[in-house]
């Protein structure tokens, strides 16, 4: 009881000193709000990189052609896996599914006047199972379109976006470099790849239509995705994979590999490692502004304590112990940075949701509040103690005779 | 027993020096003297012999370096800070030479002021303390902050505040010294009021006719009691 009497004369206290309470405030507010746009910024972040692991699927392999250490999907031109590759790969125990496809980058893509650039990938129809994506709309290529060479397309949504606007392009045809498919369906929305390109800008034609007709590709595979039963033996199949397809391209020990592998882990490593200094540079930024509101707070609260001495004094020679003028100047230091952190956290996702306006991925979790809050707190007890303990070890008599 | 019970306070030979580097000023230079319960006491000291440290030492603000302080049957020196911030809070109700009033603080709040610190928060605190303000002429200024006070005015809420947690003693340091002759008659007659209910009072000053008032005068030269007259 006694020590909500002595918070009461904190409310007391901050409500006669308004400007210097406004001052303490808007410290904090500032430190507050920092720390709260660099949390929704770096969940933000997390977010779209768990979505971009998500995307490449924890039970896949992904088998490149061509070795070293180029990151990105290995194109039709260096393709080097085998039929004998691929059904090997589908004997191994604990693989569901295995499809193959020839990529090309870039290609260029005509309708009417319109010209844009997208990936073009030749697949087969258990493409679709391979990376859970189906056409939304349409139809998707098929074991016919295959056989025959068929001369269609299922088209992504930025490259829709791109050539047709808002129309709807099925039924009608478009130019792959130079020649002319029929868009016969529309690809599901994927969002990002884990290495940060469009998976909405690519378009699926069969995969004999590619290698005969337009990558000039017969013999070999560019990419092979793998799925595994268990996602759990994901890295236990990669390993007799790799094992696999040494033997087939018949490498010696002292050899590279003449393909390279890409499982969810090293996926979730390769990306998170890019993300690693920029959040480390902005957690920084994040735990300092807050501490300087920290500071702030101290020097006005030492101000307070000398300004007060006499205040302090009589409080003293009516009867208040040193612990209570400790929890009067330490109550108002975390009452003020408490109102500084809900007024930060606030306006700092209003930043963070103009921030998300331009485009940059944030995320607002009760995390977000928690933060800020026991960051708050922490700043005004930390910070506060300090002054409270001066107050409190004046000496009574001193204090009151002070001018 | 029966002899102590009648003792306000006792000083035996209590001295207090302070040291500053390697000078030691002895302030008081053994004070012996006591007050008696009831009575309306008064210290007079000429400035520049120890009063306010005296009045610190009476006020248990500070120690006595030697000697002993008696307050009711308690040994001083025995005490911690704490147990001195309980004796200032319930047992000692001070009057300043300066009000000392909390600014921008209304006069009830004012009066208030030492029950936040008490140990029970009674219920009736408001009425008590407006009951208070009333008996020293505020009845109507319990609102008033102290810059719309007189000093005079000031002073009286300053006196309902040394009583609102009925202390054993009302420990006055220069209560008249800010104020002109009308306000401090004012002041000396609430004080004599005081002491006919009953209260023990000891007023500290370096003021011959403010000291008159009391019924009993203690004369302090160069930090020893120099003699006591009686006066009623």
């Amino acid at each position: 009881m006694k020590t909500i009497r002595v918070a009461v004369v904190s409310i007391n206290t901050i409500l006669k000193h308004k400007m210097r309470a406004l001052l303490i405030i808007l410290a904090i507010v500032v430190g507050i709000a920092t720390l709260t746009v660099i949390v929704a910024l770096t969940q933000g972040m997390n977010k779209k990189i768990m979505n971009r692991i998500q995307n490449f699927g924890p039970d896949a392999i992904m088998v490149h052609s061509g070795g070293g250490k180029i990151r990105g999907p290995s194109t039709a031109s260096e393709a080097n896996i085998t039929r004998k590759d691929i059904s090997d790969i589908e004997n191994i125990n604990g693989v569901k599914l295995v499809t193959s496809f020839q990529v090309a980058l870039d290609m260029p893509i005509k309708y009417g006047n319109k010209f844009t650039t997208s990936w073009v990938w030749g697949v087969e129809p258990n493409w679709k199972d391979a990376w859970r994506r189906d056409a939304s709309r349409g139809e998707f290529i098929t074991d016919s379109d295959n056989e025959q060479l068929s001369k269609v397309c299922v088209i992504g949504q930025t490259a829709a976006k791109e050539l047709f606007e808002d129309a709807n392009p099925i039924g009608e045809n478009i130019l792959i470099e130079n020649v002319s498919f029929q868009i016969v369906g529309i690809l599901e929305r994927r969002g990002m790849s884990p290495i940060g390109t469009d998976f909405d800008n690519l378009i699926l034609i069969p995969f004999t239509t590619a290698s005969r007709r337009l990558m000039n590709q017969p013999l070999y595979i560019s990419i092979a995705r793998v799925i595994v039963r268990d996602p759990s033996r994901v890295e236990v199949v990669a390993k007799q994979i790799k094992e696999g397809l040494r033997e087939n391209h018949h490498l010696v020990a002292t050899e590279e590999d003449d393909f390279r592998l890409s499982t969810p882990g090293e996926v979730a490593e390769m990306v998170k490692s890019t993300a690693k200094t920029l959040k480390l540079f902005l957690w920084l930024v994040a735990v300092i502004s807050p501490f300087v509101g920290g500071i702030v707070l101290m020097n006005i609260m030492l101000m307070a304590v000398s300004e007060r001495k006499r205040e302090i004094g009589l409080r003293r020679a009516v009867g208040a112990k040193k612990k209570h003028i400790i929890v009067q100047f330490l109550a108002e230091s975390i009452m003020l940075t408490f109102i500084g952190g809900v007024i930060g956290v606030g306006a700092g996702i209003v930043i963070a949701l103009l921030i998300n306006l331009s485009g940059k991925p944030i995320s607002i979790t009760w995390q977000t509040f928690a933060i800020a809050f026991l960051f708050s707190t922490f700043i005004g007890l930390f910070f506060g103690i300090y002054p409270a303990r001066k107050a409190a070890a004046l000496d009574p008599a001193t204090a009151l005779s002070q001018k | 027993m029966g002899r102590l019970a009648m003792i306000e306070i006792e000083f035996k030979d209590v001295t207090k020096s302070f040291q500053s580097g390697t000078i030691r000023t002895d302030v008081l230079k053994g004070l012996t003297f006591k007050v008696e319960k009831g009575e309306f006491a008064s210290i007079m000291a000429p400035s520049g012999t120890g009063k306010t440290t005296l009045l610190n030492v009476l006020g248990c603000l500070m120690k006595a370096s030697s000697g002993s302080y008696i307050f009711e049957d308690q040994d001083v020196a025995t005490l911690n800070d704490d147990h001195l911030s309980e004796i200032r809070n319930k047992k000692i109700g001070f009057v300043f030479q300066t009000f000392n009033l909390l600014e921008r603080t209304s006069a009830l709040d004012n009066v208030l002021l030492p029950l936040v610190y008490a140990d029970t928060y009674p219920a009736d605190a408001k009425q008590r303390a407006i009951k208070l303000l009333e008996s020293v002429g505020l009845g109507e200024r319990i609102h008033y902050k102290p810059s719309e006070l007189s000093g005079g005015q000031q002073q009286r809420v300053a006196i309902a505040r040394a009583l609102i947690n009925d202390p054993s003693i009302i420990l006055a340091d220069e209560p008249t010294g800010n104020l002109d002759s009308e306000s401090s008659r004012e002041v000396m007659n609430i004080f004599k009021t005081l002491h006919g209910q009953g209260r023990t009072i000891v007023v500290v000053t370096h003021d011959l006719a403010i000291a008159r008032s009391a019924g009993r005068i203690i004369f302090l030269k160069d930090g020893r009691v120099e003699k006591t007259e009686v006066l009623s």
